[in-house]
């Protein structure tokens, strides 16, 4: 049954890779989404029958070379990513149905179906996984299936930046995730995932390799930098699934190495702990001051990575602690914060690429009043904005208050040092949230609310009915894992005493139904629409005098300018020597983008600088490279006849 | 669901609106003898809701559904909220209600919404005011949670339920911890119910308006709701600093003598930290927006040292 499930959703999304590619015409691209959808619910099926029974079943696929087998199995842990696909993959591929008509070129049209499929076939590969090898191979199939996708629109100048930037980011984390699994198999003789109780100084290097390796890939600071470059250069459908899926693989993938691990140490805990820390804050301080809508939604998905680290973090620190329930808290939290950010993020990017498709611009301060001239899409885009500010009863809000509840339950834990450590990653993750909530009002208010501030937002018109319903499909997801969540929860076995949403919930909507037939009854129930704002008496209205994306942060942006670190200099030069009168100067405002101009060139400059010297070698001539061939031997001779 | 938790749900919820205008009301004129003004009178408040209950509604041409929504939703709101800070008397509730960090956030969406609201018109007033409630919003919540979280660390619970069952049954306060925390609280109320030196409510000058400028827009019965749910916030925050600092007469039963003795001595409490509330606004001078980060920065002091004696004890 398990096998006929995945077997058919691989068929499936197979299908949906070649038959835009054999048969170009727009039916096949239909057939092509599709089938990703009907594969969604394959594997809908799938995970909910491994969750729910517990069943861990082996498929032994291909074998290529004795010893070289590719194995998929799944257990618990890959069964709840594989649900976290299922769940996006069909409002994405609903959507794309029609926005994907609405690129330049047929042939691009084409390859976007075809590489939608094949990179949701590839995610879907490396959660399966079952050894070493089949992940590596999937896992740089998802990589470039995804680069192909943010070059979709190539020829424009940003986006080759953007995509080789994604480029040798991708190849850095594969890079290191092959160190890393090179060291495990040289303890272990094995490239199967199992469980490893080797002593935890030997597992220093793989846990800081495939650290770095998955952390580059989920875009933990300060590897976060690829994000806000590809997520706005991608398209948007594309960037949903990279944002909601890929992502979550990449922790998947981390999950997987550490959960196999029996003898994990606690300055692990404390480093992914305050790694997660640091990069919700900064995430969600760097996404405030951003005015492009999807850059936005990039820093944001660094800012709820960040959170899902905090919670893996904490589950290795109570872990080791020995406070079992408080372990098992946090990685459910963790979890199911992965799983709930997939379902808003997506629908986020969605919601923002429809609102690009209306108005042409990716611009915050270009919209406005787009409530009027997109309801629907106005309506789907406030769920997910509720459910990422985290507020009750919406999911987003049920996953952050476990975390919140593993926090303050540690007072339970012995080591003092450990916890002055959690309350200052406390206090970090409430101001995280805080600022995400006002991150939200300004990019909810400034987007759809008040007038339009340009043309372009004037003239939007609510985008075609599949972009709508595929954002819906997300948007009841969304909105069920938050008012089922301890529901969920506890039919997956794990009862942690949280909240009902669900009672939550029905009080609420109780108690608004209660206010507002009591104050309809309550005196004359007249209302008047008057001909403008108050505005201290001026009589029209303009766009010009609302509140801006950049005003509205302004605030923030000065509380935390340090982080910012904008560097303001100036001249001045005077007429007397009182220094009073002022003749002349200059000022300047200077933005430093710190990762990039303080980590990351410094490192590029260095290699550019290496390969350089390095490239003097080559020549051409084929004798000089005997020549090196033979001097690379009588080193190797030399070296092991004296130091083997 | 049970018979005594309905029973609370009608009780707590009706005392809490019902008292909720009077303390307003009472701070305005403990304000008003500071500055040598007679004031309004104590009733002052529940006229001027009857009042603008019975007006029509004005909404701008350029609001949307937000703004006809949000009042109503935050009025809601905030009476779920008080359900989870028991005055009259401690029910048997079910699970969750209670929880602390449900109830900080249920906080956060009558900001959202009212932050919204404040953007809705397109008046630049509004803008003014949600782009700083949520900024300053921002930089209190490490403190509100670290107080709260304080609050867990000394009474080992994460539900105001448990937690004031445990203080109302002993006569001083359960840790002398709790007074440090009641200071974090006390700023915690200062600036959420918008008061000097953070937000001056009885001001409508554009330099110094937060929460006033958001409101610019409402009118008659949505003006009457936003008034009230303020209101309710003030009392549910001030009951939250009096049950953990002084829960003498709160009951865990429910009798009748019991609850007449739980309301009148809560009224009694709250109409003197009202006092208080009043004479602190009268004493000190608003500050400049950007001051207030270090305003903050106190409470935040006060709860974490709170946690470091109970960490180091």
């Amino acid at each position: 049954m398990l096998e006929a499930f995945i077997y058919s959703a691989v068929i499936a999304l197979i299908t949906g890779t070649v038959l835009p590619l054999l048969y170009r015409s727009k039916k096949s691209r239909k057939a092509s989404f599709g089938l990703s959808f009907v594969s969604s619910i394959f594997l809908l099926a799938f995970a909910g029958t491994i969750l729910y029974t517990g069943k861990e079943p082996v498929f032994s696929a291909i074998r290529f070379l004795p010893g070289l087998d590719f194995t998929l199995t799944a257990d618990r842990l890959s069964g709840g990513f594989i649900l976290l696909i299922a769940a996006v993959v069909p409002g994405v591929s609903i959507y794309s149905v029609e926005y994907v008509e609405h690129a330049k070129s047929e042939a691009r049209k084409d390859l976007q179906a075809a590489l939608t499929n094949l990179f949701i076939l590839a995610m879907l590969m490396v959660v399966l996984a079952g050894n070493m090898v089949c992940f590596l191979v999937f896992w740089e199939i998802m990589s470039l299936s995804s680069l192909m996708l943010v070059l979709h629109d190539y020829f424009l100048e940003e986006n080759k930046k953007a995509g080789l930037f994604y480029f040798i980011m991708t190849s850095l984390s594969t890079a290191f995730l092959f160190m890393g699994f090179i060291s495990l198999f040289k303890l272990t003789g094995s490239a199967e995932f199992g469980s490893l109780s080797y002593p935890a100084n030997d597992l220093t290097l793989p846990f800081l390799c495939l650290f770095t390796g998955f952390g580059i890939k989920a875009g933990l600071v300060p590897f976060h930098k690829w994000l806000p470059y590809a997520h706005p250069a991608a398209p948007s459908s594309i960037s949903a699934l990279m944002s909601g899926v890929m992502l979550k693989v990449a922790i998947y993938g981390f999950l997987r190495f550490l959960l196999s691990i029996s003898t994990p140490e606690l300055w692990w805990g404390t480093l992914i702990l305050i790694a997660g820390s640091l990069s919700a804050v900064l995430g969600v301080i760097y996404a405030v001051k951003e005015s492009d809508i999807k850059r936005l939604l990039a820093y944001s998905s660094i800012e709820n990575i960040g959170i899902i680290f905090t919670g893996i973090g904490l589950y290795l620190i109570f872990k080791l602690e020995g406070i079992e329930s408080l372990a098992l808290l946090s990685l459910a939290g963790a979890c199911f914060h992965a799983f709930n950010h997939a379902l808003f993020k997506s629908l986020l990017f969605l919601g923002a690429g429809s609102v690009v498709h209306a108005t042409g611009t990716r611009n915050i301060e270009a919209f406005g009043g787009l409530i009027k001239r997109m309801p629907h899409t106005t309506t789907l885009f406030l769920i997910a904005s509720v459910s990422i500010a985290g507020l009750p009863p919406t999911s987003g809000f049920v996953s952050e208050m476990m975390l919140f509840q593993a926090y303050f339950y540690s007072s339970a834990l012995p080591d003092p040092l450990l916890k002055v450590l959690l309350i200052i990653t406390l206090s970090v993750l409430a101001l995280t949230s805080a600022l995400a909530a006002a991150l939200f009002v300004k990019l909810f208010g400034i987007t759809f609310l008040a007038l339009p501030r340009t043309r372009c937002a004037q003239e939007a018109t609510e985008v075609p009915k599949p972009m709508l319903l595929g954002e819906a499909v997300l948007a009841i997801f969304c909105i069920l894992s938050g008012l089922f969540s301890s529901r969920i929860l506890a039919l997956l076995g794990f009862d942690l005493g949280i909240p009902d949403m669900l009672l939550l919930g029905l009080i609420l909507v109780g108690t608004c139904g209660l206010v507002w037939i009591t104050v309809r009854n309550s005196g004359p129930s007249k209302t008047r629409i008057s001909k403008e704002t108050w505005g201290c008496g001026i009589l029209d209205q303009f766009p010009t005098m609302e509140y801006t994306s950049a005003g509205f942060s302004e605030p923030l942006v000065v509380i935390f300018k340090k982080i910012y670190r904008t560097e303001i200099s100036s001249t001045r030069t005077y007429s007397d020597t009182k220094e009073s009168i002022f003749n002349s100067g200059t000022a300047r405002i200077h933005l430093i983008k710190f990762f990039e101009e303080r980590l990351y060139l410094p490192v590029a400059y260095a290699v550019s600088l290496i390969s350089s010297q390095v490239s003097r070698m080559q020549n051409g001539k084929l004798d000089t490279y005997v020549l090196y061939v033979f001097i690379a031997v009588l080193t190797l001779m030399t070296f092991t006849r004296y130091f083997a | 669901m049970n018979a005594s938790f309905l029973l609370f749900t009608l009780l707590n919820t009706g005392f809490i609106l019902l008292v909720s205008p009077l303390f307003m009301s009472l701070i305005k004129k403990v304000k008003a003898y500071a500055q040598g003004r007679k004031g309004p009178r104590l009733l002052q408040n529940y006229l001027d809701l009857r009042k603008l209950m019975q007006k029509e509604v004005v909404y701008s041409p350029n609001s949307s559904g937000i703004m006809r929504i949000a009042p109503y939703l935050n009025l809601a709101v905030l009476l779920l909220a008080s359900l989870f800070v028991p005055v009259v008397f401690i029910p048997d509730a079910p699970a969750g209600i209670g929880n602390i960090i449900v109830f900080l956030y249920l906080l956060a969406i009558e900001r959202f919404f009212t932050a919204l609201c404040g953007l809705d018109a397109g008046s630049s007033f509004g803008g003014m005011g949600s782009s700083r409630l949520m900024s300053l919003s921002a930089v209190i919540e490490p403190t509100m949670v670290i107080a709260f979280a304080a609050l867990a660390y000394v009474l080992r619970t994460v539900n105001f339920h448990e937690m004031f069952a445990i203080t109302a049954g002993s006569t001083i306060p359960e840790s002398p911890t709790l007074t440090l925390i009641s200071i974090s609280l006390f700023i915690i109320i200062i600036v959420e119910t918008g008061r000097i030196p953070v937000d001056n409510p009885a001001t409508h000058l554009e330099l110094t308006m937060m929460n006033e400028a958001m409101i610019l827009e409402q009118s008659g019965k949505n003006l009457a709701l936003i008034e009230l749910t303020h209101a309710v916030k003030q009392t549910i925050l001030m009951a939250i600093l009096i049950n953990v600092l002084v829960p003498w007469g709160l009951v865990t039963e429910l009798t009748f003598a019991g609850l007449a003795v739980s309301c009148l001595y809560f009224l009694l409490k709250a109409s003197l930290l009202a006092g208080l509330i009043g004479l602190f606004e009268s004493s000190i001078a608003k500050m400049r927006l950007f001051r207030l980060p270090s305003f903050y920065m106190m409470a935040f002091f006060f709860s974490a040292l709170t946690i470091l004696m109970e960490v180091f004890a």
